[in-house]
């Protein structure tokens, strides 16, 4: 069975940044507050009406252009999002109707922070069984448009920022390269710890005014972020060491950790745990907030940009989040 | 190596009338994940396994429990199944076929041994049961289906056919909450508009449902070296019953060779299929070794066929 490898990436982050500062325009905050407890400086927020889809257009020119492809050559649209542009259909059909490639198969994966790595495990399993040659993996979202930007909702308002990345996997002869390993987990326990009640179907109704001014602002995200820092810290090194141990490998084995990006505290813990030095791991949440689905392609993105990954290292894609779910994904680039 | 079907399992709530017609309707808090526990552990009972021999989750829903996380992790959660993979997957009225496509390579690959796939839907709580609405809304029902897909020597899923057409997004669709909606992906007057609730383009759906249906059941049996007469069930899931129809009658397949579950429940878009599977299992008008192609279509557009062997 052959392997598979990232054959291209891009990315594309809306051009309104938005700074600690400026978010007192919507609330009590500060910088510092935001600063020490998260690590994140500024955020993008879209300006004009445009969905997770819009975002994903330009990644995926990008993504195309750098392996060196046409859009003729994807055999299926996967899309992680957790902002979809409308409630139904999926993302992935209206991405599939600005690209202008009809009839290919189209889906969304709802997963979260978790949303990309589990996009990648999926489009890693066609391509090893041969049922695709190229398949298109989108992690995207527009948070601004949900969170609730007050001071009631600070706590989860300042964190998130839109963005999109995608990546186009394809086939990897040499079974020593491309994607290794990959480990996915989830524990519904934790459902509740870092949610979006509403709208649910197992209220009825799911949706009115009353809903809309429920005291409780279920129809805003809510996050317990004590139980999430905990959990994230002890799961990402603990799902790291799984994938690392199915392969026979060690954590100085690798070059560069790309992790999720919700809070720069819980990623140094995690690499600290691991003994993974700091320059070898890839922060940008100073500059892009939690872009949830889009933070590891982003990340990714600009890494490669940038120089940082050179033929032969080894990578590893980990992430943590709502659901709970997580997950990690090792590549020899 | 390849998929074969363990076993399959259903779970309808009580059937009450709903504008005129039987429905299966959910009652409050009951979300998909709870009709897909239930559907479960029917499924479990009949294959002599555990939830913990379960080691992936595939959950296809466009009505999830909540907004975020997917009701794949509330199911989880219920059956007791640890901390394995969890998948939410989107593909409307073709979930199910989507989840199988999904679901084969990872057994394939040997990523997994055992995988639970679920289609489940709580339609109606999200319906406009106003008298403008009730012709849309009884078209819903509610319910859950899932199957135990095992790693296996000789493959039970003998051809499959995945598609989508995005240009046809508008004709079957909800459009709020939509982030795309700026500032704000909700409003009051949203609301008031009605934009949460369903639209169908019924014409529409019928122009594009009967064609890519019957198309797509003829690859799968291509796909499956079979033909028409090899098979000995069809299931064809559309919103719209006599789509089905068509759909049958264009491939030349007697009513009595097959069953549209629409007609039966209303349209349960992930759900369908494997209920109406199940059912025939249970009823005994199927039996183990069968070959059934089972066929969908609807929103997205988002279609495709299968040919399985139970």
């Amino acid at each position: 069975m052959r392997n598979s490898r990232i054959l291209g990436v891009g990315r594309y982050l809306p051009p309104r940044v938005v700074t600690n500062d400026d978010l007192q325009q919507y609330m009590e905050t500060n910088d510092e507050w935001i600063q020490q407890r998260t690590g994140i400086r500024q955020r993008h927020f879209i300006d004009r009406d445009l969905g997770a889809s819009d975002l994903a257009v330009a990644a995926v020119e990008q993504a195309l252009a750098n392996a060196g492809l046409t859009k003729d050559a994807i055999d299926c649209i996967i899309f992680a999002t957790l902002s979809p542009d409308v409630d139904m259909p999926a993302s992935a059909c209206l991405l599939q109707e600005k690209l202008g490639i009809p009839g290919i198969p189209a889906f969304d994966v709802r997963n979260q922070c978790s949303g990309f790595l589990y996009s990648l495990a999926i489009a890693d399993k066609f391509i090893k069984t041969g049922v695709y040659e190229h398949v298109l993996i989108v992690g995207a979202e527009v948070h601004s448009t949900g969170v609730d930007l007050s001071t009631r909702g600070r706590e989860v308002a300042v964190l998130f920022g839109d963005g999109a990345g995608a990546a186009v996997v394809g086939p990897e002869p040499d079974s020593q390269r491309g994607v290794l390993v990959t480990r996915l987990h989830a524990d519904g326990k934790f459902a509740e710890k870092l949610w979006l009640e509403s709208p649910g179907s197992r209220a009825r109704p799911r949706l009115d005014i009353d809903v809309m001014r429920d005291p409780r602002a279920s129809i805003f995200p809510q996050m317990e972020g004590r139980y999430v820092f905990k959990h994230a810290a002890t799961r990402m090194p603990e799902v790291i060491r799984e994938a690392l141990d199915a392969v026979g490998m060690l954590p100085s084995d690798i070059s560069l950790l790309i992790p999720h990006q919700a809070n720069i505290r819980i990623n140094q813990a995690a690499a600290a745990s691991l003994g993974i030095a700091e320059e070898r791991v890839v922060h940008n949440i100073d500059r892009c907030g939690n872009t949830t689905a889009g933070s590891i392609p982003i990340a990714l993105s600009e890494t490669l940009d940038a120089g940082r990954i050179q033929p032969g290292d080894l990578v590893c894609l980990a992430g943590f989040g709502a659901g709970f779910t997580w997950g990690a994904i090792l590549i020899r680039w | 190596m390849g998929t074969a079907i363990a076993s399959v399992g259903h779970f309808l709530p009580p059937m009450v009338e709903h504008h005129g017609v039987l429905r299966p309707i959910a009652v409050d808090p009951i979300g998909p994940s709870t009709l897909a526990a239930r559907a479960t552990e029917a499924a479990l009972a009949r294959a002599g396994l555990n939830a913990t021999d379960i080691d992936f989750i595939i959950f296809a829903t466009t009505t999830p429990d909540v907004t975020f996380p997917g009701a794949g992790v509330f199911l989880q959660h219920q059956l007791g199944c640890g901390t394995i993979g969890v998948l939410d997957v989107r593909a409307q009225c073709a979930g199910f076929l989507y989840g199988l496509a999904i679901a084969d390579p990872f057994l394939r690959s040997g990523a997994y041994e055992r995988i639970l796939l679920a289609g489940g839907e709580v339609h109606s709580s999200g319906l406009d049961d106003s008298e403008a609405g009730a012709a849309t809304a009884r078209l819903f029902g509610d319910g859950a289906g899932v199957a135990l897909l095992v790693r296996a020597e000789e493959s039970a899923l003998l051809g499959i056919d995945i598609h989508a057409d995005g240009r046809h997004h508008r004709e079957f669709w909800c459009e709020h909450p939509a982030s795309r909606q700026f500032p704000t992906r909700i409003t009051e007057d949203d609301i008031r508009a009605g934009k949460h609730f369903p639209k169908l383009d019924l014409e529409a759906l019928r122009t594009t449902g009967a064609i890519s249906i019957s198309q797509s059941m003829r690859t799968a049996m291509e796909r499956a070296d079979l033909g028409l007469a090899d098979i000995d069930h069809f299931i064809v899931s559309h919103v719209i019953p006599e789509v089905a129809d068509e759909a049958l009658a264009d491939l030349g397949v007697e009513a009595s060779r097959a069953t549209i579950p629409a007609r039966r429940f209303g349209h349960i878009m992930a759900g369908a299929l494997p209920i109406a599977l199940s059912e025939q299992l249970e009823a005994g008008t199927l039996a183990p070794g069968a070959r059934v192609c089972l066929a969908a279509a609807g929103a997205g557009f988002a279609w495709g066929a299968a040919v399985i062997q139970l």
